[in-house]
């Protein structure tokens, strides 16, 4: 890091004459100088000064703005707009306190906005697409002067933008995503991912499920065919075959498909016992409801009871699919709103009474992602992005969900307790959003890998 | 533009070119006074290459194309794959797009254009929807599948980066350059074979005529056009989704074209700007109703002005009592100018009997 800002210096000091920017810059000072003294009393104000602008840093006026970027439009609409109301709530938090504010330590929120600046946001839709999430990104990087945008649900879309906050200077707070690409071989430095990832889900399941099925258990996986979908069928794979099972067949199914019986046919044709469901969204719904009524949680196979799994899990899916069709099925979740921790009980309150229902756990990882931008923020006293990308790395915190948690600065991955969770029939649940019976938190130091497990590089502090 | 026959005035000419040139060079500030934002202005410009492109096509030869982001994509990905493995620089890229589209049109040409009407667009869509699902599923490896193609270069000209407001003048030179040929087209013997096809297909082929290399000829064109603005597209940003390839793309084309107005090149690059600024202005005021209301501006547009903006536009002056000129180029159907070529014929006939 100081290597390359030597680097930059020597450049600028061996150019001759000029530039804009060094003409800008010693008018501004002379301003600052003249003009407002007391500003070198303020917190940072000095520091600030000799910061170069990158981005949408240095922030003007008397508020600082964010960008909520999530699928408000396409297949991923309903948690979009889960996540538009945790974003809603934080800024009200950040101006106001309240909620995790509470709980989060270390924390510097003060509950008057951030850096004594009011947090205002614009949204956009991402329509659950790549392209458009990039170019409604960009809007609200040009026009709306945002300083950070956050969003998520696919992790196709939080790869293009994450390359995007690479290029433009602008701190990228991953909401929902959980390929292994996006901290793996995608990772930015300018990109953050609190969610966990198909990695940590198989970690996680690999041993529930051998404890509970028997070692000797033959799979059989669908998988939506895009890198979500290959990234989880590669960690389940790896993590069940470490228990002894044996992949037997693995069928790449089209985003988006309606109909699966073709798939479940060969699934019944084989000799498999388990049936893995790499699908996410509307798929898994149709494809667990139409595997349940092809009768295979009936079934037996090789004297054996067959089995679903569905390795990434989501109350809003579980709602979809019913309680019948989701009864004693094993997946992982990064979180659900019956955590008795402190941190989860003071969001999960502050939501309800905000809209009337528990949030899901893709609200959860939004809302704290926004906090924890801001936290950095007022840690390390400045808006400009590298201080505040090194006030992330390697952050620990507690007071946000249950446990300690850790971002690590090598790769940006969010580390902390993950849940293998069951579904609950319809005679166990207890109210409309009781869906997810919590099977075994596992604990943060169980589901940690080495950075090297994957390959690709973070890029510089600065943006070329 | 009028309703018959005239000698071409190049003083008109320039200033058409130059009131087009001035409006696109200034878009960077007058779109900023409506909400708009400097790379909106770009993407704005990128589409009205390929719009324009596509009226080439649509509306010269009336061959509707259901596949043409096959030539956006194709051009995209190679542009971001000679970005990634050649060079930063951008004149390979193009010179790269340019070949890739030429042959792809060939074959493509080769393989539908001997079908019109919906055959034609069915097979087009059919062929380009087959290399959108061949770079999520063969090509995956060189096309990063659904991740698209990411990567962190800075394509320059001749070390000049291109970003911000260079990718903006190096899209707005080239708008003009392609609506100066475009309309140089029309006017050419070339362009009247062209809408001659659109007329009647049949009759021109009993005359001797050798239409299929009049169509590939059009198809040709449209497809460097939507080549080139794939290329730029991957410039201005360097980033490459697989929807520049997708179906969706394709009719967002013909939409563009469908709202602006068919047939008057001017029309579907002001189409191109309105869904470019309703996707990215208005969408963001709405929030999620805008695609409900984007769907019924275009039910209401296609009821109630079939002809587009320009369509509207004309209308207007109608209303307003002045001499509108008939939607199609050169082609004398007023009654006045009907009135005139039978005397001309007349004239010729008596000439004849001397």
């Amino acid at each position: 890091m100081t290597d390359q800002n030597d680097d930059r210096n020597d450049k600028k000091s061996t150019q001759a004459g000029i530039s804009r920017r060094d003409f800008l810059k010693a008018g501004t000072t002379t301003a600052v100088v003249a003009g407002t003294a007391p500003m070198f009393f303020v917190r940072g104000a000095w520091a600030e000064k000799h910061m170069e602008p990158i981005g949408n840093f240095p922030v003007k006026g008397k508020t600082v703005t964010f960008g909520f970027n999530v699928p408000q439009t396409g297949a991923y609409a309903d948690e979009g707009a889960d996540e538009l109301r945790a974003y809603k709530l934080a800024v009200k938090h950040l101006n106001g306190g309240g909620g995790m504010l509470e709980t989060l330590a270390p924390s510097s929120l003060t509950g008057q906005g951030v850096l004594g600046k009011k947090v205002d946001y614009v949204t956009g839709d991402t329509q659950t697409n790549p392209d458009a999430a990039r170019t409604s990104a960009r809007r609200m990087v040009e026009r709306d002067g945002v300083i950070m945008y956050s969003g998520g649900s696919s992790s196709a879309t939080a790869i293009a933008q994450q390359y995007l906050a690479q290029e433009m200077g602008i701190i990228f707070m991953c909401g929902l995503t959980h390929s292994n690409d996006t901290t793996g071989k995608d990772k930015r430095r300018y990109g953050f991912r609190h969610f966990f990832n198909a990695y940590m889900s198989g970690k996680a399941l690999g041993p529930v499920l051998a404890g509970t099925y028997g070692e000797d258990r033959r799979a059989f996986h669908l998988t939506a065919d895009y890198t979500w979908g290959h990234t989880q069928y590669d960690s389940i794979k790896q993590f069940t075959e470490a228990e002894g099972w044996t992949t037997v067949n693995n069928i790449m199914t089209p985003l988006g498909t309606t109909d699966y019986s073709q798939f479940l046919t060969a699934f019944l044709n084989s000799d498999a016992d388990v049936l893995v469901l790499n699908h996410y969204g509307k798929d898994m719904v149709n494809s667990l409801t139409q595997a349940v009524q092809f009768g295979v949680r009936d079934m037996q196979k090789n004297g054996k009871d067959v089995q679903v799994v569905v390795p990434l899990y989501s109350r809003l899916m579980a709602q979809g699919a019913g309680a019948a069709n989701i009864d004693g099925v094993f997946g992982s979740t990064n979180w659900n709103w019956t955590l008795q921790d402190p941190g989860s009980q003071a969001f999960v309150k502050s939501f309800e009474d905000e809209y009337g229902f528990p949030p899901s756990q893709a609200a959860q990882t939004c809302y704290v992602q926004t906090l924890l931008y801001a936290n950095a923020c007022e840690r390390a006293g400045t808006f400009y992005p590298p201080e505040v990308i090194k006030a992330l790395e390697d952050f620990k915190f507690t007071g946000a969900g249950p446990g300690e948690a850790i971002y690590r600065g090598a790769d940006h991955q969010c580390f902390k307790d993950i849940l293998v969770v069951q579904g609950k029939g319809p005679d166990e649940k207890q109210g409309e959003y009781d869906l997810l019976k919590i099977h075994q938190q596992v604990k943060r130091d169980d589901v940690m890998y080495p950075v090297d497990t994957f390959p690709g590089e973070l890029g510089p502090y600065k943006p070329a | 533009m009028s309703t018959e026959y005239r000698p071409h005035s190049w003083p008109r000419e320039g200033i058409v070119l130059g009131v087009f040139a001035v409006v696109v060079f200034a878009m960077p500030w007058w779109l900023t006074w409506i909400g708009g934002y400097e790379a909106l202005a770009t993407k704005i410009v990128i589409w009205a290459i390929f719009a324009l492109g596509f009226d080439i096509l649509l509306g010269f030869t009336g061959y509707l194309s259901f596949g043409h982001a096959a030539f956006f994509g194709t051009s995209g990905y190679v542009a971001g794959l000679m970005f990634l493995h050649y060079s930063e620089s951008i004149i390979p890229a193009l010179l790269a797009c340019l070949v890739v589209s030429i042959v792809l049109a060939l074959v493509l040409g080769f393989l539908t254009l001997r079908r019109t009407g919906i055959y034609f667009a069915i097979l087009t869509l059919a062929f380009a929807q087959m290399l959108h699902a061949a770079a999520l599923s063969i090509f995956q490896e060189w096309t990063g599948g659904d991740n698209g193609l990411t990567m962190s270069a800075q394509p320059n000209l001749f070390g000049l980066p291109m970003d911000g407001l260079n990718v903006f003048y190096l899209a707005a030179v080239l708008v003009v350059i392609g609506f100066a040929m475009a309309r140089q087209i029309r006017r050419s013997p070339l362009g009247l074979m062209l809408r001659s096809i659109k007329e009647n297909q049949m009759r021109l082929e009993y005359t001797g005529v050798n239409v299929m290399a009049y169509k590939m000829t059009a198809y040709l064109i449209s497809a460097i056009y939507a080549g080139t603005a794939g290329w730029l597209m991957v410039v201005y940003e360097p980033y490459v989704a697989t929807k520049f390839l997708h179906w969706s793309t394709s009719g967002e084309v013909v939409i563009m074209s469908v709202i602006g107005g068919v047939n008057t090149l001017i029309g579907p690059m002001i189409g191109a700007a309105f869904m470019m600024y309703f996707e990215n202005v208005v969408q963001s005021e709405i929030g999620e109703l805008w695609k409900l209301v984007l769907g019924a501006i275009f039910v209401l547009i296609v009821i109630f002005l079939p002809g587009g903006f320009v369509d509207g536009y004309n209308r207007v002056r109608k209303v307003l009592g002045q001499k509108v000129p008939s939607r199609r180029h050169n082609v004398p159907d007023s009654p006045e100018s009907m009135r005139k070529l039978r005397e001309r014929g007349r004239t010729a006939e008596a000439g004849r009997t001397d």
